[in-house]
């Protein structure tokens, strides 16, 4: 029975099928990951308020494309109202990470790196809380995905599109297309601009890059404030895929994924962490694909993730392409 | 004490003010699981962050054991010795967790404990063995209808029972004390005979040797101590009394689901005592998990003991809550609103706060006040010093 699902599995139409998946959930983890990596990278800080801010990002978006797009929206003018969302997200979600960094997080850089997990843990709790009280005004249910965000959603990217043999999801394209661009535009910051340059030197060595003039504490706001705003265009995203959707759970859904793909790419580098979410994007659909057809256990997926992010630290403790000093080892 | 507070001229405020009997019962058993948190976590500067797990397995274990699911164990199994049986289950599953965590440090310490209780959290939940349902957990069944013993194993009149409804019925006195009150005392108890032995270690050289793992681990190895064995040791031993906490909470529950038992949640209530009640001082943690829950009863209905809600509904009458105050909003709503099952804002708040003001918590900034623990300063303070 295994070895004939595994020819199954081999065939070129579901193979396909699962590698285009896989691409999709690893645009969704790079994204969701992307900003906890650059904060962790530069400041040390292990955000775990990050999961509640995509959540808000999540809530923000669909807000946002709720009252904007009516019943007769085209869908070309929905694909674009959705891009503005993300900006507008992203651009809202940085003031308020830099609002957080400055009245909150920057009182605790002298003290051991437990303090922040504990600080922004602390945060997580008021955030969701505000959140719940804030749909409890407007009769959302806090547990369930809002609907009326995932309406929104144009009609072709619910329909599946033929590439060759293989049967894959509007959405699913759509995801790494938005992935792609993340990626991209992250890495030409970094690498391209003054700014990335003094955010990549900060990494290596904060006392060095501050004595050489560069103004650590800044980059810092920045830096953090930027990452926020990353997880808020993720939230964005994820308000228009059904097995996420915006709903309170949605914080803790995304908190562990990324910390499993920051982890395993090795704490502080952008290169890992894409690397990472290839990895386990592409363990999630293959896993996924055999629970659905083979194997009857509904955690498999899950199960999985964590399993690679076991079995990493196991085999290379630093991460894929992690440096041995990040991270107090 | 309470029932006396409650008929008191003070009731009203009384039932506002503190927690009822059977949060307290789940202060003391939750507290334990804090304080064995703690004793990793606080005195060798390793983040345990899937603590979870041990509390879970001895929660699991205890409910299986009374179903009979358990192999060479059967429904009759006394409680004390099931206690017994998740903490040893837990400890080694400390070991083999240890074994390969103790290689990491830091925040990637935090990540593979985390890890792994994930993965037994996914795991228990998807199988079907430990419970007809198991998204929704265990429960004891029709095998076990009578409540769990604590005391000597064997002879009745040494034992009680605990739980709501199966706690055995005391006359001490003139009162009678109820079932919730029994288990009270019973699993206080436990937990005290627990809390001396984790103090008992902490002030052993075993104990010291932890502390210097904390404070700089680097001169601990060059001294010539084998830290991974004493890491290790102290992780077993924790994990024991995490399971002991966790069977606690099952035998007074008589019920348990991976969301409140195997869940990183948990441990992350775990930490929020700590951090509240004081990092690395045992003790502390026990009161800020009394703290933390004082607080949500207070502020939020969940707790059927009062709070603020049901006590400013009867002070403010109904008149007052119809009054609007802006648009469509009455004082009521507002009330409603703010104060109705959203104590972890407040709580998210006040730990905020004390993250940022009070790094020691409440222990550890009143010991230093007094400059030293208590049992210290204070006969120092009555009787002069006497040096």
């Amino acid at each position: 029975m295994i070895l004939e699902a595994l020819a199954e599995f081999l065939t070129l139409g579901e193979l396909g099928g699962v590698i285009v998946n896989g691409l999709a959930k690893s645009a969704l983890y790079v994204m969701i990951a992307s900003g906890l990596t650059l904060i962790f990278g530069l400041m040390g800080v292990l955000n775990f308020a990050h999961g509640s801010l995509t959540m808000v990002g999540a809530y923000l978006g669909g807000l946002l494309m709720v009252v904007t797009v009516t019943g007769g929206t085209a869908p070309i003018t929905r694909l674009g109202l959705f891009f503005i969302a993300i900006v507008v997200v992203f651009a809202l979600l940085t003031v308020l990470g830099g609002a957080i960094e400055t009245t909150i997080i920057r009182p605790l850089y002298d003290r051991p790196p437990i303090y922040q997990i504990l600080l922004t843990f602390g945060l997580t709790l008021v955030i969701e809380e505000i959140v719940r009280i804030v749909l409890g005004i407007y009769d959302l249910q806090p547990l369930s995905d809002w609907q009326a965000a995932l309406a929104t959603k144009p009609q072709f990217l619910r329909e599946p599109v033929a590439l060759g043999p293989v049967s894959a999801g509007w959405l699913s394209l759509f995801q790494i297309l938005l992935g792609t661009i993340t990626v991209v535009s992250i890495w030409a910051f970094l690498t391209k601009t003054r700014y990335g340059l003094y955010i990549r030197a900060g990494s290596e060595d904060t006392e060095m890059a501050s004595a050489l003039g560069i103004d650590v504490r800044q980059v810092f706001t920045v830096v953090f404030a930027l990452g926020i705003g990353l997880a808020g265009a993720a939230g964005t995203l994820l308000m228009w895929d059904p097995t996420w959707g915006a709903s309170v759970p949605l914080a803790a859904e995304t908190l562990l994924p990324a910390f499993i793909v920051v982890i395993v790419g090795g704490l502080g580098t952008f290169r890992g962490t894409v690397v990472a979410a290839l990895v386990v994007g592409m363990a999630d659909a293959v896993t996924t694909w055999w629970f659905q057809n083979v194997i009857e256990f509904t955690g498999l997926p899950e199960l999985v993730l964590f399993l690679v992010l076991v079995v990493t630290l196991i085999v290379r403790p630093q991460g894929l392409f992690g440096v041995e000093e990040v991270g107090g080892h | 004490m309470y029932h006396t507070l409650l008929n008191s001229p003070v009731s009203a405020e009384t039932q506002m003010l503190l927690p009822t009997v059977e949060t307290m019962v789940g202060v003391l058993y939750f507290g334990l699981f804090a304080i064995s948190f703690d004793f990793i976590s606080g005195y060798t500067g390793y983040l345990s962050f899937g603590h979870a797990v041990f509390y879970g397995t001895g929660a699991y274990t205890v409910i299986l054991i009374a179903n009979g699911k358990l192999p060479l164990l059967g429904p009759g199994t006394p409680f004390m010795l099931s206690l017994l049986v998740g903490g040893l289950i837990a400890i080694a599953l400390a070991i083999l967790v240890g074994l390969v965590s103790f290689r990491l440090s830091g925040v990637y310490f935090a990540m593979i404990t985390l890890g792994f209780a994930q993965v037994f959290y996914v795991f228990v939940r998807g199988w079907d063995y430990v419970a007809t349902n198991p998204r929704d957990g265990p429960a004891v069944g029709p095998s076990h209808a009578e409540g769990f013993q604590i005391g000597a194993p064997g002879i009745d009149q040494l034992s009680l029972s605990i739980g709501v409804l199966t706690g055995d019925e005391v006359a001490l006195l003139g009162s009678t004390l109820s079932g919730t009150e029994v288990s009270y005392y019973m699993i206080g108890l436990v937990v005290l005979v627990c809390y001396f032995a984790m103090q008992r270690v902490i002030h052993s050289p075993f104990g010291r040797v932890m502390i210097a793992v904390r404070e700089n681990e680097e001169r601990a190895v060059a001294i010539g101590y084998n830290t991974y064995l004493y890491k290790l040791g102290a992780f077993a031993i924790s994990g024991f009394f995490a399971a002991v906490a966790g069977g606690l909470f099952a035998g007074f529950k008589r019920s348990a689901s991976p969301e409140n038992s195997f869940y990183f949640l948990v441990t992350g209530d775990a930490l929020l005592a700590s951090i509240i009640g004081g990092f690395g001082t045992l003790a502390g943690s026990l009161y800020g998990h009394l703290f933390d829950e004082t607080v949500r009863e207070f502020l939020s209905k969940a707790g059927q003991g009062g709070g603020l809600l049901p006590y400013l509904r009867a002070l403010l009458g109904q008149e007052t809550l119809d009054a609007t105050l802006v648009g469509e909003t009455t004082i009521g709503g507002l009330i409603d609103l703010l104060l109705n099952g959203h104590a972890s804002l407040y709580v998210g708040l006040v730990f905020v706060l004390f993250v940022l003001y009070v790094p020691d918590g409440l222990l550890g900034t009143l010991r230093a006040r007094v400059g030293g623990t208590f049992a210290d300063a204070l006969p120092a303070k009555l009787w002069g010093d006497s040096e």
